[in-house]
């Protein structure tokens, strides 16, 4: 049969009004019960017992109940075969060796049991040590993420495109929010997109046509070739994140940009953070920010140069001036100076540097 | 504008040539084109069943030195895969082409065959080794063209594939078309999924929708998938899912098929459901527009913009969702007549005629521009 390109015109429909339908739908017949509440979980179960572990996305305990189920050694071998001579011979092998296979099995599975509850053991360990320091993926840096919502780096604008114009490949921001900074700088003639681990977010940037992909920031980095990206931007992550995470980008930074890519890391002034903007985002998370002479020290040390440190403007609120021109209130106004440099520095910093 | 080609041939390489398959059909049509343009083309693989290079003089690529002689010749080299031809191509001195299908991430294939993940691996390094030498990357979809950018390929372009949908569609195999018709129970619907049988193509998200939509909605309905197995552990994970579900009277794997018995299956499809993690292009889609077939399709990476508004594009493919999808392309006769009506129209964007005069013109382009 062939195409018919000559079709009698219908009525137009909104695919997407539809699909927004089928969601709802799914989650209302979800609520009341008329779809089946475990029914894809079983499904996926089910579909589990016969998938390599690692093909399976699963949670702990699934993958733990799978290493139970495998601990117990099917000791019937299957007898398929078209040739009945041949299922004769099968059986009779597998009848002959029986007991010998029952002693092998029975110590895999003991060595089995035993692996399964020394795995158990350390995962309790482990998630005592999660709930005393969060963990970079967790639900707490998921809060922390969603508290700050999304940061406001317009002032960093023309910075960042005298900077990336000419990056010799693809820029990418992380974490680009729902996409401000990407959209402007495409906008602006800088081929950008963005990295973003909350699936709100990511989706509102597609919705909104831009390029934002789901994805941990330094999983998307580690899963990208080695020179590939000629700009990085990190922004948001770096403020959160603890030290060992903050190495790793500095290092994935390196591996990723070509030679001659551009890195900027815009951060929060750690003596700020948390006091004037997201404290909620400063409580929860499991890191918090670094000085910016820290990223030059990790970024000189990963072969970054032309390394640059530009501060964003110092902030509006200061402590007023007494009046007066004598002796006493130029002192006065001196230590108010100090106070204001102390109490109100610059609230962030870019850190620029090229591979 | 292009100027006159600086080459006197243009021969392509690939890993693995099969007939039937869309970047076998494509490579074919490309050298018809090629020669079209007054160039001499061969074509060069590693792994050429005898079956399907009869007749197309396709060659083992280790001859390419001896044959070359004295010609100017440009090298285009069908990248989907790493292997030893993708290092033959690295090593030669010719001017080389990318044409890029796209690279199946190894995670999806990995914890199912390691060495088909390793040389995923290899193809992705092949992919950015070429970028700084190649003098232009080729690609079948926008999706395809935007990871040869993020490689560092400076000029690219994107041309269709190559695949004559007209020649494709053959004579139904009537008695299979009377089959597939008998055993439909009354009320019952046929879903169908065309590609090879590889975990990134997601059989078995296919396979625990069906099974949620019979469970869920009470219709009867059957799922066939049809294509050849390219990982023989996820096939056999496919036969154990589908018996511990006890759907081996609902879900037919067929294997590969003949032409005519594939046009009965989408002559009788009620549905053309589509899951793949993973697609560059994805034929199959274009196929199921043209015949006609509603297109119900998770989102991911080529397939929005294969589909483009002709399909229903899900952003969640659990289960339910997608039960609660194809159910409503079953009820709503109004949605189900744009989505053919659409896809049909969509399907025609990818005429043959008019996809060679777009790939000529690339590949002028870059020919044309050394």
């Amino acid at each position: 049969m062939s195409a018919e390109p000559l079709e009698q015109p219908g009525p137009e429909i909104d695919l997407d009004r539809v699909r927004a339908e089928i969601d709802q739908e799914v989650r209302r017949k979800r609520a009341s019960g008329e779809l089946p509440a475990d029914l894809e979980r079983e499904l996926d179960l089910v579909f589990a017992r016969f998938a390599p572990v690692d093909a399976v996305l699963g949670d702990f305990d699934s993958v733990m109940a799978r290493v139970d189920e495998l601990t117990q050694i099917d000791l019937v071998a299957p007898l398929d075969t078209t040739n009945p001579a041949v299922a004769f011979v099968k059986r009779a092998i597998r009848k002959t060796i029986r007991w010998y296979l029952r002693w092998v099995a029975s110590q895999v599975s003991g060595l089995g049991h035993a692996l399964g509850k020394a795995v158990r053991l350390l995962a309790d360990r482990v998630g005592a040590l999660e709930q005393a320091v969060p963990p970079p993926g967790g639900t707490v840096a998921r809060e922390a993420r969603l508290a700050g919502g999304e940061p406001d780096l317009s002032e960093w604008e023309s910075l960042l495109v005298a900077l990336l114009n000419d990056a010799p490949g693809r820029v990418v921001h992380a974490e680009a929010g729902h996409g401000t900074l990407v959209a402007r700088l495409l906008a602006r003639g800088v081929d950008a997109y963005g990295v973003e681990p909350v699936e709100a977010l990511a989706q509102r940037a597609d919705e909104e046509g831009i390029e934002v992909r789901l994805d941990p920031v330094a999983a998307h980095l580690r899963a990208l070739t080695d020179g590939v990206l000629g700009g990085l931007v990190l922004s948001g992550c770096v403020d959160r994140l603890p030290p060992g995470s903050l190495v790793e980008l500095a290092e994935l930074a390196a591996a990723k940009l070509a030679r001659g890519g551009r890195l900027v890391v815009i951060g929060t002034n750690p003596s700020v953070w948390g006091r004037e903007r997201d404290p909620i985002g400063a409580d929860l998370a499991g890191g918090r920010p670094i000085h910016a002479q820290t990223w030059r020290h990790l970024l000189e040390a990963r072969g970054f140069s032309d390394l640059k440190v530009a501060e964003a403007q110092a902030s509006e609120v200061r402590l007023s001036p007494v009046p007066g021109s004598d002796a006493g209130a130029n002192v006065i106004n001196a230590n108010l100076e100090r106070l204001n440099e102390l109490l109100f520095p610059p609230r962030a910093f870019a850190v620029t540097g090229v591979r | 504008m292009a100027g006159a080609p600086s080459v006197d041939a243009v021969h392509q390489f690939l890993p693995s040539f099969r007939r039937r398959d869309a970047i076998g059909m494509h490579t074919v049509a490309v050298q018809k084109l090629v020669r079209s343009m007054g160039l001499q083309s061969e074509i060069y693989a590693w792994d050429a069943p005898a079956a399907d290079a009869r007749g197309l003089g396709v060659r083992d690529y280790r001859s390419f030195a001896r044959r070359a002689g004295a010609s100017r010749a440009a090298l285009l080299y069908q990248l989907s895969t790493g292997g030893p031809v993708g290092r033959y191509v690295l090593d030669r001195p010719e001017e080389t082409l990318v044409n890029y299908h796209n690279i199946t991430p190894a995670r999806l294939l990995t914890p199912w065959h390691k060495a088909v993940g390793k040389e995923l691996d290899e193809g992705r390094a092949h992919l950015l080794a070429l970028a700084s030498r190649a003098r232009a990357g080729i690609a079948v979809s926008a999706f395809n063209e935007d990871e040869l950018r993020s490689a560092g390929y400076r000029r690219t372009a994107v041309a269709p594939v190559l695949v004559d949908f007209d020649a494709l569609d053959s004579e139904v195999d009537v008695s299979g078309l009377d089959r597939l018709a008998g055993g439909k129970p009354p009320g019952g619907m046929d879903w169908l999924f065309v590609g090879r049988v590889a975990p990134n193509k997601c059989h078995h998200d296919l396979i625990k929708a069906v099974a949620a939509y019979r469970r869920a909605f009470g219709v009867p309905a059957r799922l066939h998938l049809v294509g050849a197995p390219a990982a023989g552990s996820y096939l056999r994970a496919l036969h154990q899912l589908v018996e511990a579900l006890g759907l081996k009277d609902v879900v037919n794997l067929t294997g590969s098929v003949p032409p005519g018995l594939l046009a009965a299956h989408y002559r009788s499809a009620d549905v053309f459901v589509c899951l793949s993690e993973h697609e560059g292009f994805c034929v199959p889609l274009v196929e199921a527009m043209r015949h006609r077939v509603p297109v119900v399709a998770f989102a991911a990476a080529a397939v929005p913009e294969t589909v483009a508004g002709a399909g229903l594009l899900l952003r969640s493919k659990t289960p339910l969702t997608v039960a609660e999808a194809v159910d409503r392309v079953r009820s709503d006769a109004e949605l189900r007549d744009f989505l053919v009506r659409r896809g049909v129209c969509r399907a025609s964007d990818f005429d043959v005629a008019r996809s060679s005069a777009r790939f000529a013109a690339v590949l002028g382009e870059a020919l044309g521009a050394a």
